[in-house]
Formats: C-alpha cells, sequence, structure tokens
C-alpha cells in the first residue's frame, strides 16, 4: 500500500510552499488575524490545527487564536466568522465543493486561504497556498500525512516570529490584475439585491458595497460578481474555481 | 532553526530586518529536515512495534468479528489522532465499516462529567456506561501517564476489554502497566514527531485488521 511507506513527505517544492505559508500565517496573526480551521470529510484535522495554535505544546509558544469549523452549513459558519485580514485553514480533497465554495468566495471576505489535502490537486489559483501530497489514497487522511503538514506550519510559523522585522511588510502583489489591490474587477457576495431605486448591496475584502447591479442582471444573496467602479461587470459561479 | 538562545549567530536577524528571502530558504529547510525526521522515526516505529501492533491487530479483528466494539480516547491534539482512528474504522475509505466512537465527540457527556465528577474521570465513566467485556479500549498518549487515559484503561481492563495504549518517549505508565494488552510506544521526545508516527501506526492497525478480518476463517473464529 502506497501510504504504508513512510518515506520523507516533502520534497523541495513542498517545503517552499510550508514556507511561504508559515510566513504569510505569522503576517496575518501579528496584524490581528484569527485562523479558522475546516476539513468536512475529516473534522478531526480541524480540531487538531485550532488546539495547536490556541494550546502549544511547546512551552513558553504564544497562543494564537484558531477556531474549528465543523458541522452542515459550512459555508454559512465560514461567511459569518471570518472578518477582513483572516486566514481561512481546509484540510480537504480538492473536489470538496463546501471547501471549494469558501476558497472561492474569500476574496470577498478579505481572507487569505491555506488549502491541506492529497491526490488531485486544486487548480492553480484556487488558495492563496496550497501545501499537498502527491499520493491519491483515500485512507491518506489518517496515516499522519496531514499532521506534519499543519505540525511544519505550526512550527515554522512561530520561527517567523523571531523575525519581527518581517512581520509588518506588506503582501507583495506581483499578479498582472491583482484582485486584492487594484479595482480592475474585485469580487463582491452579493448581500441585498436590488430593491426599487436601491442598488444591490454587496461584501467586499473593503467592506459593505453599493454595486450597480444593471449589466448582470438580478442578484441573490451569495451571488459572487464582480465589481469595477461600483459596478458588477460579471458573474462568478462559485462552484467554478 | 534558530531559537531565542542562538540569536546572537544571526546578526542578521532584528526588528530592521526586511529581506524575507533568507528566512523563507531557512524555513524550507527545516521543513524538509523535519519531513526526514518524521520519515524516519515512522520507519523505525513500524518495524519496533511490528510484533505488538500484527498481535493486536489479530486480537482486535476476532473481537470485532464477535460483536466487539471500539472506543477510542485521548488528550488535546491526541484526542483528534484518537478520532480520526474512530472515523477510520467507522467511516474507512476502503473496507467495510466496523463500529467505532470517540469519547470526545459527546460535549454534553464530556462537561458534565469533568464538572461533576472531574475530569480523571472523564473518558471512565463513559466506559462503565457503554462498556462490555468483548469491547476494545484505545488510548491515544504522548506522555502514556495521562490520568484520565490511566484510570480509564484501568476500568477497561476490569470489563474484560482489550486495550490499546500508544505512547511517546520511553511509554510513560503505559510501558508497564497490567492495564495495557498492547502498547505501542513511539520512542521520540518530540511531541509532533510522536503524534505523526502514532497516526501511521493506527493506520496499519486498521489495515492489518482488515486483512485479518478479510480472511474466509476470521469471522467463524470469533464466533462462539
Amino acid at each position: 500500500m502506497s501510504t504504508a511507506a513512510p518515506a520523507p513527505l516533502v520534497d523541495e517544492a513542498l517545503a517552499a510552499d510550508l514556507a511561504d505559508a508559515s510566513l504569510t500565517l505569522a503576517r496575518r496573526f501579528a496584524a490581528g488575524a484569527t485562523l479558522w480551521c475546516l476539513a468536512p470529510a475529516w473534522e478531526p484535522h480541524a480540531h487538531h490545527v485550532a488546539v495547536e495554535f490556541v494550546h502549544p505544546v511547546v512551552v513558553g509558544k504564544r497562543a494564537l487564536p484558531a477556531v474549528a469549523l465543523t458541522g452542515p452549513d459550512l459555508v454559512p459558519s465560514v461567511r459569518i466568522s471570518v472578518r477582513p485580514g483572516d486566514v481561512v485553514l481546509a484540510v480537504a480533497a480538492a473536489d470538496d465543493s463546501a471547501v471549494a465554495s469558501v476558497m472561492r468566495r474569500a476574496p470577498a471576505w478579505g481572507v487569505t486561504t491555506l488549502w491541506i489535502g492529497n491526490g488531485e490537486r486544486p487548480p492553480q489559483g484556487a488558495a492563496d497556498h496550497v501545501l499537498w501530497l502527491d499520493d491519491p489514497a483515500p485512507s491518506l487522511p489518517a496515516t499522519g500525512g496531514f499532521v506534519l503538514l499543519y505540525h511544519v506550519l505550526w512550527e515554522l510559523t512561530h520561527v517567523c516570529f523571531e523575525h519581527p522585522g518581517l512581520l509588518t511588510t506588506a503582501p507583495d502583489c506581483t499578479d498582472e490584475v491583482c484582485v486584492t489591490c487594484s479595482d480592475e474587477g474585485r469580487l463582491a457576495e452579493v448581500l441585498t439585491p436590488a430593491s426599487g431605486l436601491d442598488p444591490a448591496t454587496a461584501r467586499t475584502a473593503q467592506g459593505t458595497e453599493r454595486v450597480d447591479t444593471t449589466l448582470v442582471g438580478p442578484v441573490a444573496p451569495g451571488d459572487l460578481v464582480l465589481v469595477h467602479a461600483g459596478l458588477a461587470i460579471s458573474r462568478i459561479d462559485p462552484e467554478e474555481p | 532553526m534558530t531559537s531565542e538562545d542562538t540569536g546572537f549567530l544571526y546578526p542578521f536577524i532584528d526588528a530592521e530586518e526586511t529581506d524575507a528571502a533568507a528566512l523563507l530558504s531557512d524555513l524550507a529547510a527545516s521543513a524538509r529536515a523535519k519531513a526526514v525526521e518524521s520519515a524516519a522515526l515512522r520507519r523505525r516505529s513500524l518495524d519496533e512495534c511490528g510484533p505488538v501492533l500484527a498481535a493486536a491487530a489479530a486480537e482486535i479483528a476476532r473481537r470485532f468479528a464477535a460483536g466487539g466494539r471500539m472506543f477510542t480516547f485521548g488528550n488535546g491534539g491526541s484526542s483528534t489522532d484518537a478520532a480520526t482512528l474512530a472515523g477510520l474504522f467507522a467511516h474507512p475509505p476502503e473496507h467495510p465499516p466496523l463500529p467505532a466512537w470517540s469519547l470526545t465527540a459527546d460535549q454534553a457527556i464530556l462537561t458534565a462529567l469533568g464538572n461533576d465528577v472531574g475530569f480523571e474521570l472523564v473518558f471512565a465513566r463513559q466506559l462503565i456506561a457503554r462498556g462490555d467485556g468483548g469491547d476494545i479500549a484505545v488510548a491515544v498518549s504522548t506522555s502514556g501517564s495521562s490520568a484520565d487515559l490511566t484510570v480509564a484503561l484501568r476500568e477497561a481492563r476490569r470489563q474484560g476489554m482489550y486495550t490499546v495504549g500508544f505512547a511517546g518517549y520511553d511509554g510513560g505508565e503505559f510501558a508497564d502497566s497490567p492495564d495495557v494488552d498492547a502498547c505501542l510506544v513511539v520512542r521520540s521526545q518530540s511531541v509532533h514527531r510522536i503524534q505523526e508516527s502514532q497516526a501511521l501506526l493506527g493506520h496499519r492497525l486498521w489495515s492489518l485488521v482488515h486483512s485479518h478480518l478479510g480472511r474466509p476463517d476470521a469471522v467463524s473464529e470469533g464466533q462462539p
């Protein structure tokens, strides 16, 4: 069985991903973030990540705010829990529809995302940080491989706290069109549809905004749209990456 | 990895530091080193625990075949690893499901017992209520000495359950306890590395149990 061979699970690429994710996480924590942990198919992983950060096994390491979100209706649970600047960490397969929906909506909530899983990878850009084991074995989530990944994430995050000068650096924006800092098309999640003369309202990383939905037609709460200069210019399918 | 104690060796570490490249390089090297250490420990633990795993799997399979159930429990991160193990038995991605539960799943019971009779009894009292001599008790710990686990294992033994104890370090109290039938010790000083190996041992145990149950004679052996 492929999962039984305890070869080192972290190659150079994954090590670099873990390093990047740890620095991002440390920066978010330094700025006041809460870490929200999801693992719909293997919920104990969500609890393990949360207790790791809240109650460190290494005496003297600071307690950090982390919370497991479990149970049904995961998307609504995350929606009401997160605040701009927070971080969502999911342990889930790439085809987990609830997690994919959370990841898709995260930019509208102003949330940074980490996705741990195995087997087929999520599409490029599905999360800010993808920490992935390629072994597709369906029982891999119970072999300790994910535990290793989030243990290392915790350990490296605390190393970052020893480098305070690097925690205040603004994240680089290297995308050609960065949805988080340009107005080319920011993601927005509809809160209320247009009614009479009142425009729709939508949640974006900047807060609640009034959005003209004339171009995209009637919208319902939870719909995702791209907003440019106050105008919804296209719809985004929350199920599509 | 640098610690506060060795900070003087790394003069670039200060509040003025602005280039993340060196840190990211250190972090990535550290991640790889930890993964190598974890893999070596997992390999060694599988080898060392092989005979105990084989014996435990045979007896657990016999008990499942005879109608026994599994209860798993632990504290903190180990409680989540215990829950993952129960989930692997009860909701497996392959092989037939078997009756297994984590005793930390019900917060009403856990807090009622913790508040009313004391935390040492949170698992033992659940075994008193639910347990049967034909069942299996699995305690997951890194120290091997947590009082709520040792008390629960004593109760399990009193009832005639088969008892499995996962421990780290030198095995703690589990190692010499007459209440532990199968003691699986991951010999490390790191809580994190111990838990990673314990998960793999639990996965191997599950896999071996199904090897036994898959044999044509397994069920008949277990029936009275």
